[in-house]
């Protein structure tokens, strides 16, 4: 086990991060980026944001560095002794009140603007009016998963409350190389080779990546206020059980992206859905505030099967459950191990084998309740809070749903030009109506 | 097995599984109060399976029987 405040060896988690932020950089020339954005009642004032971020952020050496490689063969953060650059912030003073397409607009144009080099992970964007203002996060997904992100801000804003200087990021990290216990790592392996061989029998459904288009991404949002949102959470109650909101969510979206799939000729039986869980330890806050403790599920439904809500939230479930049984995403955080020797091009290519080019239909992930746990930022009132990640090509769709302060948030991810504008609105009317809300949000 | 052992049985496995101190997991906290989703939530049924033999999974489990882990022990103990 290494203690250094120098050096925190990746994990299989991380390297699985590495290797997509590494494709996404090669088919859209940004890498695995997302962002964590607050709707804030009041605007802020900028210099007082840059001072209070850049001297926040400027504490935690570690969103300074880089990936490395020793003798070892096992691939580790490099963290550099001193602070280098100030943080990023662009601001943008809208003179009316932001519409929700320039919002989306705004955020699409940060999402797809890439990190200044390879020791940049952080970004920030301010974009208000005279009534409020939106905070973007945006962060390579390298440093923080989505709970991490959250956790970075709530312990921002915990210092803010407590009118201390910044909490002290010189973190002395402990992580292994992780070259022992082979055999476990091969078993580990095993079982995660026979689980993808199982699901590459049966070729998924996805849309076709656009060729010539540009490869940005766009967004579209789906904002629940409280009371909606307490209506589908009774809903997933009633439909899908007691703490089944994440089967249930996608439940719906499933049926509306099958209804999608139906206007269209694309091959495929079944459509296959990776969902991502963490396997954060909660142990070292601090610590466990950075890196990947991420790992997936992966739902498979035929076509066939997903008209039938009922049906379709079974088998949901008892995939969810089978596969927790088993222990898959243990083993496939395990098993990643493995995968750290080999050069992120090759790995790349590897990744792409087993299903023939079509990774998945598209990519899940519900947060549920969220760790940014303040009812402000900076002293304004937090309306609301979400995610918009960057999505993997392929398959350049993702749905990511969140929750924060008593509000459900849905976010769809897409390569620009994978679907229509008509496309968009059509899923977005038809989640609203499998979620039985009639009106939009 | 009486209520009681079952009921430390499960405080145990929940604390386990959402990595939290066994001291810190009341018997009187519904579920969604402990900061369980559905994935941990599931991950407590496979342990009920695995240590009860009982699958719930696709059971007709409704809210009243997760309201603690008191309520969830008298409904296993009722299907042992």
């Amino acid at each position: 086990m290494l203690l250094s405040k120098q050096k925190r060896y990746l994990s299989g988690s991380d390297w699985v991060i590495n290797t997509l932020d590494h494709l996404m950089k090669a088919t859209t020339g940004v890498g695995n980026l997302s962002q964590v954005v607050l709707l804030l009642d009041a605007p802020l004032d900028e210099s007082e944001v840059r001072n209070r971020l850049n001297a926040f952020v400027k504490q935690f050496l570690v969103l300074q560095g880089q990936v490395s490689r020793d003798l070892k063969l096992a691939p580790y953060w490099k963290i550099p002794a001193r602070p280098g650059r100030d943080i990023s912030l662009t601001v943008l003073n809208a003179e009316g009140l932001l519409s929700r397409e320039s919002i989306l607009a705004l955020f699409e144009k940060s999402a797809n603007t890439p990190f200044h080099d390879d020791k940049e992970h952080l970004a920030f964007h301010l974009f208000k009016d005279a009534e409020r203002c939106l905070l973007a996060m945006a962060f390579d997904h390298r440093i923080f998963d989505a709970r991490g992100a959250e956790l970075f801000l709530n312990l921002f804003q915990q210092n803010m409350n407590d009118g201390s200087p910044a909490a002290s990021g010189d973190i002395t990290f402990t992580s292994s190389a992780a070259l022992t216990q082979w055999s476990k790592k091969f078993l580990a392996g095993r079982t995660v080779n026979r689980r993808i061989i199982a699901l590459s029998k049966s070729s998924p459904r996805a849309l076709p990546i656009p060729r010539d288009g540009a490869a940005s991404q766009r967004y579209h949002l789906l904002s629940f206020d409280q009371q909606e949102t307490a209506h589908i959470y009774d809903r997933a109650y009633t439909e899908a059980g007691y703490l089944m909101e994440s089967p249930y969510l996608l439940s719906v979206i499933l049926q509306c992206v099958h209804e999608l799939f139906a206007t269209k000729q694309e091959d495929g039986s079944s459509y296959l859905i990776p969902v991502t869980t963490d396997l954060r330890p909660n142990k070292e806050p601090l610590q466990e505030m950075f890196f990947n403790y991420v790992s997936y599920l992966f739902y498979q439904v035929p076509a066939g099967e997903v008209a039938d809500r009922k049906g379709l939230i079974a088998l949901l479930k008892q995939q969810m459950y089978d596969q927790v049984k088993s222990g898959f995403p243990k083993d496939l955080a395990e098993a990643s191990l493995l995968t750290r020797i080999a050069p992120l091009p090759l790995l790349g290519k590897l990744l792409h084998l087993p299903m023939k080019g079509k990774m998945a239909t598209f990519a899940f992930s519900h947060l549920g309740k969220s760790s940014y746990q303040q009812p402000l930022f900076m002293g304004k009132k937090v309306l609301e809070l979400f995610h918009m990640p960057r999505v993997p090509v392929p398959p350049g769709l993702g749905f990511f749903s969140n929750y924060y302060n008593g509000r459900l948030n849905l976010v769809i991810s897409y390569l620009d030009g994978l679907l229509r504008d008509d496309e968009v609105q059509m899923l977005d009317r038809r989640i609203r109506e499998g979620f039985g809300l009639g009106r939009p949000s | 097995m009486t209520i009681q052992e079952i009921e430390n049985t499960l405080i145990q496995g929940i604390a386990s599984i959402s990595n939290q101190d066994a001291s810190a997991v009341s018997p009187d906290k519904p579920f969604h109060e402990l900061g369980i989703d559905s994935l941990g939530f599931v991950e407590i049924l496979v342990f009920i399976e695995k240590t009860f033999k009982l699958q719930l999974i696709a059971s007709d489990l409704t809210k009243k029987d997760f309201e603690t882990i008191h309520s969830l022990a008298s409904y296993i103990n009722t299907r042992l």
